[in-house]
Formats: C-alpha cells, sequence, structure tokens
C-alpha cells in the first residue's frame, strides 16, 4: 500500500484519531502503532509477519547481547551476526527462491530500507552510540515504522524511540497543518510532475534511444533528473507528513540537491538519510582513514556499494563508481588547494565569486545529470546509445525536438523553477497553509486530489525508489 | 508540541472535512466522475491480499470471433477473416511468386501510424516473407527522416535541407503527400543519402513535375546515375528510374538546381520474390488519407505501384475517441477504402486493426472500451467493403495483453503502453505472418 494510493490515507486517518484518543496510555498506543505496522507489511504479503517481526526480534536481542558484553569476540560475534541476518534479509527479498515463486508466495517490497534501519540500531549499539532500547514493543514499532518501510527516510532508531516517550506532549495545530501540507505537496511531486514527465517522455526515450533525436534524449535526461528527484522527494515528503501526524519527526530526505556547488556538497543534499548511512556505518568502517591513499579509495569502494544495492549490474556499479571518483577527485582537489594556500579546506564554507559558484552548481549538476543516465538505463550499451544520441545531436548541431510537447517543456520548466527558486517561498508556503482554516485546508487538498485526476489519468507509477 | 488537548483539534477537523469533501466527490455534477473516498476505499484498505498461485499466462492467439453477423462468411483462420475472393489477387500473386515465375513480383503497401514509421512489425513481415517466397527489393522509402525514429530495416538513410511536409502534421496545402504521406521540398544543395546492404537493380524517384521545378541528380559514389529536370506544363506525381550496378549500394541524391518537390524512393531487384513497403506516417488516422491526400496524386501513386495487398493499419491514434469513433470514424473508413479500390480495383484490401493498447487504473494496465469499439467498426466496416481483416488485438492475446506483455522479461512493449518494443513487434509480425499464410494455404488447397 503505497501513499499514492486513497486506501493509505483511510487507514492513516483512522490511525489518526485512533491513535491520538489513545496515546495517553503508552502501552495500547504503541501496540496500534505496532498493529498498524503489520498490517502494512501483511498488504505486501503475508510472508512479511513472520520474516519482519523474526528479524527485529534477533536484532533486539542481539543488541541487549552486546550491551551487556562491553568487549570481546563475542560482542563482534553479535555483530556480525545482525549483518548476516540484514543483508541476507536484503538478498532473499531480492532473489526470492524460486521454489517460494512456484508457491504463489511473491516478495514484491524490499526490505532493504527496514534492514538499513535494523543496522543503524545493531550498529550503535557496537560502537556505544546508542543503548539498547529498553521496551521491546517501542523497539519493534520503531523499526517497523510503516511510513519509512517502502523508502525511508531510513531513520535511525535510536533517534525514534525516545520519540514515543511523549508525556504532557501532543501534537500542535502548526505541526498538524505542516504534516497535511507535506503530504499534499508529495502527492503534488509525484503525480503532477514526476508521473508527468515519466510519462511523457522519459520512459518511451529511455526504452528506445535511438527513435529519438538527440535533442529529444537530452530534453528526457533532464526529464529524469526532475522525475527523479520529485517522486523521490515527493515519497519522502508523504512519510514525513504521515509521521508528523502521530506526532513523530522523522529526518529530512533532500535539500534541493541541485543546487549544491560540488559533489560532496550534493551528497549532503541528495537522499541524506543514505548518505548519512553510507557515511556513518560503511565509509568510516573502512580501514585506513589516516593514511595518504586510502580515504580516496574508500570513497570510491563506498559509492560502488552504494550503486550496487541499487541492483546488482553494471549500470549502477558505474553510477556508484562515477559518483566515488568524482568526490575522490574533488577531495584531492581540495587537499592540493589547501596545500597551496596553506587554508584548510572547507568544503561546506561557500567561498568565490557569484559566477563563480553559479558555474560550480552548473557543473556539479550536469556531472549528476551524466551520472543518472547509468542509474536510468536499463544496461550499459542503452546507457551509450543515450549519450551517443546525444553526441551526434551537438557534433552535428541538429536539434530536433518534435516529440517535446509544450506540456512537457512547461511541466519540466516549472519542475526547474520549483527546484531552483528560493527556499524561503515553500517554507511561506507551508506558513500561509498552516494559517488557513482548517476546512480550508481540506478544500484545498481535495481540489489536489481532482487535479490530480484532470491531469494524470493513468494513476500513480511505482515510486522508483521502492524497489532498491 | 504545546497544546493541551488530547486530540489535536485543528488537524483533526482538516482531516474530517477531507473525508467529507472527499465522499462527496463523485457525486459532483458535471461531465465527469471524480473518485474520491469512499466505503469501497476502506475496503480495499481493509484487504489483505492471501496468497495464490502466481499467474503466468502463456500468450495464444484465438480463434476469430465476429461481434454480429456479417455478409459473408468467415474462413476458418485464427483472427484473419476475409470473404471468399476478397484476397484472391494477394493469393495468386504469391503463387505465381512462390512458383518463381520470371519477374513475379508480390507487392504489399503497408499503411499504418508510429510503429509502422520505425518499420516494426513490418521488418518482421517482410522478413518472413521474402524468406519463403524471395526478395523482390526493399520497396519504398522517404526522402529524408521526418522523424528521429524512421527507418528501414536494413537501409541507413539521412538527408539535409529538406523541409518536410508530414499529412499528419506540417500538411502539404496542396494534398500532394505521394506514396508515403510526406512531401519533401528542397532547393540546390538539399541531399539525401541511401546506404543499402544489399545490391539492387534498379531505384525509382518518385517527384512532382511542375512548373519552374528544378533539378536533382543521383550518384552513387563517383558514378552518376542520371539527372532529372523535373520543369513541367502541370503539376503531377512523376516517378524516374535509375538502373544500380553491382555494388552500387550507396545512394546519394543531390538537388542541382532551383527547386524541387520529392516523395521518396522504391528499390527493386528485379527478380520475383515479394516486396513489402512500409508506409508510416507518425500520428496517422484514417481520416488523414482522407482529407490530406489529395485523391488524383494518391490515386497515380498507388496505380503505378499497382499492389497485389494493401494493409491498412490504423487505429490507435484514433482509440482514444469513443464519440468520434461512434459517429464519424465508420464512414472515413469506408470512404478510404473505397478511394483505395478506385484507383487500384484489382489489389486486395486489408484492414488490420491496432495492437492493444493501456491505461493505467487504479495501479493496474488496462485496455480503454473505446479500442473495442474501434476494432468492432473496423471488423463490420472490412466484411461490408469485402476486405480481410486481421485482428492483431486479439491475436496478441486480447483486453490486457499490453499489461501483460509490459510484465513480461524482457519486456515486449515500451512504458508508453502503445508502441511494441522489438521482441514485440516481432511477435506480433511473426502472428501477421502466420495467419497470412494460413490463409494462403488453405485457399490453395
Amino acid at each position: 500500500m503505497l501513499p499514492t494510493s486513497p486506501e493509505y490515507y483511510c487507514v492513516v486517518a483512522v490511525l489518526f484519531f485512533a491513535f491520538w484518543l489513545v496515546r495517553s496510555k503508552q502501552v495500547p498506543a504503541l501496540a496500534l502503532i505496532l498493529t498498524v505496522n503489520l498490517f502494512f507489511y501483511a498488504r505486501w504479503g503475508l510472508i512479511y509477519l513472520a520474516l519482519v517481526p523474526l528479524a527485529a526480534t534477533c536484532d533486539f536481542f542481539l543488541a541487549r547481547g552486546m550491551s551487556v558484553r562491553p568487549k570481546g569476540k563475542l560482542r563482534s560475534f553479535l555483530l556480525l551476526l545482525s549483518l548476516v541476518l540484514n543483508i541476507g534479509l536484503i538478498a532473499f527479498c531480492r532473489y526470492v527462491p524460486g521454489y517460494l515463486t512456484a508457491a504463489g508466495i511473491l516478495l514484491p517490497l524490499s526490505l532493504s530500507f527496514y534492514a538499513f534501519q535494523a543496522l543503524t540500531y545493531t550498529l550503535d549499539v557496537y560502537r556505544g552510540d546508542a543503548k539498547p532500547v529498553a521496551s521491546y514493543l517501542a523497539y519493534l514499532s520503531s523499526v517497523t515504522f510503516f511510513p519509512t518501510i517502502v523508502a525511508g527516510p531510513i531513520t535511525r532508531v535510536a533517534s525514534l524511540a525516545p520519540q514515543w516517550n511523549w508525556k504532557g506532549k501532543v501534537l500542535s495545530s502548526e505541526d498538524g497543518s505542516r504534516a497535511l501540507f507535506l503530504i499534499g505537496l508529495g502527492l503534488f511531486k509525484k503525480f503532477l510532475i514526476a508521473d508527468y514527465l515519466a510519462a511523457n517522455l522519459v520512459n518511451r526515450v529511455f526504452d528506445l534511444p535511438s527513435l529519438y533525436s538527440g535533442g529529444e534524449v537530452l530534453a528526457a535526461v533532464y526529464g529524469y533528473s526532475f522525475q527523479l528527484y520529485y517522486d523521490f522527494s515527493g515519497y519522502s515528503d508523504m512519510a514525513i507528513g504521515s509521521a508528523l501526524l502521530l506526532g513523530i519527526r522523522l529526518p529530512a530526505n533532500f535539500n534541493l540537491p541541485y543546487l549544491a556547488e560540488n559533489l560532496p556538497d550534493f551528497w549532503r543534499r541528495w537522499h541524506i538519510s543514505f548518505s548519512n548511512w553510507l557515511r556513518d556505518y560503511l565509509y568510516f568502517a573502512l580501514p585506513g582513514p589516516r593514511t595518504k591513499v586510502m580515504p580516496y579509495l574508500n570513497l570510491i569502494i563506498t559509492m560502488a556499494i552504494g550503486g550496487l544495492w541499487h541492483g546488482i549490474g553494471w549500470t549502477f556499479f558505474i553510477w556508484g563508481v562515477l559518483h566515488g571518483v568524482g568526490l575522490a577527485f574533488f577531495r584531492l582537489w581540495q587537499a592540493l588547494r589547501s596545500g597551496m594556500t596553506g587554508k584548510p579546506a572547507a568544503a561546506k564554507k561557500q567561498t568565490g565569486t557569484l559566477a563563480g559558484r553559479v558555474f560550480a552548481r552548473l557543473l556539479t549538476f550536469h556531472f549528476v545529470l551524466l551520472t543518472w543516465i547509468f542509474f536510468r538505463a536499463s544496461s550499459v550499451d542503452a546507457a551509450l546509445q543515450v549519450l551517443s544520441q546525444i553526441g551526434n545531436a551537438f557534433a552535428r548541431q541538429k536539434f530536433a525536438f518534435d516529440n517535446v510537447t509544450p506540456a512537457f517543456l512547461a511541466v519540466l520548466l516549472i519542475a526547474a523553477i520549483a527546484h531552483f527558486a528560493p527556499a524561503k517561498r515553500f517554507e511561506s508556503g507551508g506558513v500561509w497553509f498552516s494559517r488557513t482554516p482548517a476546512v480550508l485546508q481540506a478544500a484545498a487538498l481535495v481540489l489536489l486530489t481532482v487535479a490530480i485526476q484532470l491531469v494524470s489519468s493513468s494513476g500513480a507509477a511505482p515510486f522508483i525508489y521502492s524497489k532498491f | 508540541m504545546n497544546d493541551t488537548s488530547t486530540l489535536p483539534r485543528r488537524t483533526a477537523l482538516a482531516i474530517g472535512a477531507f473525508a467529507i469533501f472527499s465522499a462527496a466527490l463523485p457525486y459532483l455534477p458535471g461531465p465527469r466522475r471524480f473518485a474520491g473516498l469512499g466505503l469501497d476505499e476502506f475496503k480495499l484498505a481493509l484487504a489483505i491480499p492471501l496468497p495464490k498461485a502466481a499467474e503466468i499466462r502463456e500468450i495464444k492467439p484465438e480463434p476469430a470471433t465476429i461481434a454480429k453477423p456479417a455478409p459473408l462468411e468467415p474462413l476458418a483462420t485464427p483472427n484473419l477473416t476475409f470473404a471468399p475472393g476478397s484476397l484472391q489477387t494477394f493469393f495468386a500473386a504469391l503463387e505465381r511468386t512462390g512458383n518463381k515465375e520470371p519477374g513475379a513480383v508480390t507487392r504489399i503497401l503497408h499503411y499504418g501510424d508510429s510503429p509502422t514509421t520505425a518499420d516494426s512489425i513490418t521488418s518482421d513481415v517482410r522478413r518472413l516473407l521474402q524468406g519463403r517466397f524471395g526478395d523482390a527489393g526493399h520497396g519504398f522509402l522517404l526522402i529524408a527522416k521526418p522523424w528521429a525514429w524512421y527507418g528501414h530495416a536494413g537501409m541507413k538513410l539521412d538527408g539535409e535541407g529538406w523541409q518536410i511536409e508530414p499529412a499528419s502534421q506540417a500538411r502539404a496545402v496542396d494534398g500532394f503527400h505521394g506514396l508515403g504521406g510526406v512531401s519533401f521540398r528542397g532547393q540546390a544543395g538539399a541531399t539525401s543519402t541511401v546506404g543499402l546492404t544489399e545490391d539492387h537493380t534498379r531505384v525509382i524517384v518518385y517527384y512532382v513535375a511542375q512548373p519552374g521545378g528544378g533539378d536533382f541528380a543521383l550518384r552513387s559514389g563517383e558514378v552518376q546515375l542520371g539527372e532529372v529536370h523535373t520543369a513541367a506544363d502541370e503539376k503531377k506525381p512523376a516517378f524516374a528510374e535509375f538502373p544500380l550496378g553491382p555494388g552500387q549500394r550507396n545512394i546519394e541524391l543531390r538537388v542541382t538546381s532551383g527547386s524541387v518537390r520529392l516523395f521518396g524512393y522504391r528499390f527493386d531487384r528485379g527478380n520475383s520474390g515479394v516486396q513489402y513497403s512500409s508506409l508510416g506516417v507518425n500520428g496517422a488516422q484514417v481520416q488523414m488519407a482522407l482529407r490530406s491526400f489529395e485523391v488524383g496524386q494518391w490515386t497515380a501513386a498507388l496505380q503505378h505501384e499497382d499492389p497485389d495487398l494493401v494493409v491498412l493499419n490504423y487505429g490507435t491514434n484514433e482509440s482514444i475517441y469513443p464519440e468520434y469513433i461512434a459517429k464519424q470514424y465508420p464512414e472515413e473508413l469506408r470512404k478510404v477504402i473505397l478511394r483505395i479500390r478506385q484507383a487500384v480495383p484489382r489489389a486486395s484490401v486489408l484492414v488490420m486493426s491496432p495492437m492493444d493498447r493501456g491505461v493505467l487504473e487504479g495501479g493496474e494496465i488496462v485496455t480503454p472500451p473505446a479500442l473495442l469499439q474501434l476494432i468492432d467498426v473496423q471488423k463490420r466496416i472490412a466484411a461490408e467493403t469485402g476486405c480481410a481483416f486481421f485482428n492483431t488485438f486479439e491475436a496478441m492475446g486480447g483486453a490486457g495483453t499490453m499489461g501483460r506483455w509490459y510484465h513480461m522479461q524482457p519486456r515486449l512493449v515500451s512504458a508508453d503502453f502503445i508502441h511494441p518494443l522489438p521482441q514485440g513487434a516481432a511477435k506480433v509480425g511473426t502472428l501477421f505472418e502466420q495467419a497470412l499464410l494460413q490463409a494462403y494455404e488453405s485457399a490453395s488447397r
């Protein structure tokens, strides 16, 4: 059940009322949350009712075991068990055994977001960065929290579990309005931008790039970069909004990523919960952080693994390696520059002229755009075909746009402007929405559903990240 | 979070109001019915799917069905319905070709929409028929690519400096669109190059002879094949033939002076066999042939070809307009068939239905009802006008095939749920070719 379906909101609405009616009593409230979490898993397949609680229970007790043995090999062994369990779970769901398929048992939901979330718990406990959650119910409710099961944001159990202690706190009207605003914004992003771009050019071009002119292929590549952003950030908005209706704050997953001035900056803005996870639990765990060469190599390894997480294939591997090499190159460039100037490198700090910063943004955006071709293409050959079509168009100086309709162009333009416009405008939109009377808020959301039905008569496409 | 009440009243009010407004949506007056939140959605939300055996359906051609009794009895050939004698010209030509009679060429013209512009499906039918009956040459090819994906299997095509007028889009005012539905105007310096993978013995250029017409020349490498002066007293379609020698596989056409207007090439091999011309126009509908093809010049182009079979494969672009299908479409289809019959009375005519088409409804890829309506009309008009009818839609597997083919690994159709991918096109092409051959064989017995 995806946040684009009416059924999802039926459940969320019922849960909202039920939860706030019982929330003063923690155990019934947590039991309610856990029941709904498991109900969502059951909607994907009854097998998840066995897999998820079993895996979660194992992790709960493994973490307990680690906490009572602060040092020693047993502790490492328990962590290894948790790693094998969760990585095995991802592999099991991705490559469903044939006998299960033959028996009609399918695993449509990849459990990778669950597994990443579960690993934050055991890894944090192992490192001593977090204490084990005392309540089994609170742990299960956190690690299986329904808004995050399809595509994140990957939320540390250590930051989620304490939020169940809500004594004396209720949902303010500002937070409630913000939750509804985020859900509406997510639906807008998903249906009216991402799906529109996909259905009206992007999918067709990536299916058969040789059938389209270089100009059209280029338009589709730009379209895909915004489709992916609006699809995934739209999902994240809906997930964050759904959680906020219950008073739970999930971490932000996007921060205008195409405004990044360099590649590290991009990864601080794109799929933030995933890049933080890779940094904290993979990159920092790799050997040789103080050596001269290993940090560069580790960046490439981290990003290559990150790429392969999206799917075992050369396209994702190349995508990851390109980003890894880009990050390593930027780190080297910074090191060389700080060596020359004698000043410490500061990637986060905004320096340089306005023109320089605009150029840096364009360069970063187009590097990311180039790598998306490999991320989206069905094979390396197909990706090369896309690049060749674009290259030929530039070589011949011939750009035909017969298949780029004015409506597609308009949506692409809106998508770009909305992304590059000052963030304050969106924040003020949220503030304006929260000040609007409740009935008008409802009316605005209903109007949005009408607009979606008018524009997107073909229904919602699956979220891109739901398959990873 | 600083309120003291338990239930967040404002948010609860907003959610409650949304539920009420949304439940009222389906009852809004107006032509369009909107979906909202209702009891059905709540019931759906609570439904947990129980495990069941995976649905793997083999796609098999199904026997032809006729919705209403047709005036003529169909023969029992899967999905190909035809009255006795309606394919006689085609079958007789195939027989002569099959017997390798000297110069026995079976010439087929296949009019279609976007898949045909990419020689999708048609290239597979051509390959299969030529594999069995012999290759009489590639047939018709446009002067340049009106659409980036335009192309023909086994040919390379490029062009520079043409003003291109496809009948479905920037149509020519005078309706002169030639055999293939596209007009090309070029000034001195405009070029068209064709690369062949096999030797052909002759190329014919289709052009407009007209007052004040310029000149164009053909060459292959360093060899000048000939020059044509298109100036004439009156405007009319004309055809210029150039012999091709062994190894002359790269042809360049260049406008040498003035302004010329061209339609395309035809490549012949000089031996018996099948020639299958793919005549696709992007976005084409049957009304394009009716409204945008000037009758006289189209007739001349058809008569020059003297085809044994004309395939009319339109319908996808009409299949989302139920009112048009109900009111204007039957008569327009009938008129186009009549024009072909008047132009080339000897030729067999076959109406080929569009493929299945998919639209997303509640996450499912389903067939739009108007497509079924359109196919019923095509079937009826074909029967009434003595044409053969091939039900591509049923041959593929009927309603919902687009969804099944989309979910197959490897996928058979594109993500727009309209266009076939090469594997899907090959499947449809094979189904069509098999149906033609079965009918031919049953008629031969």
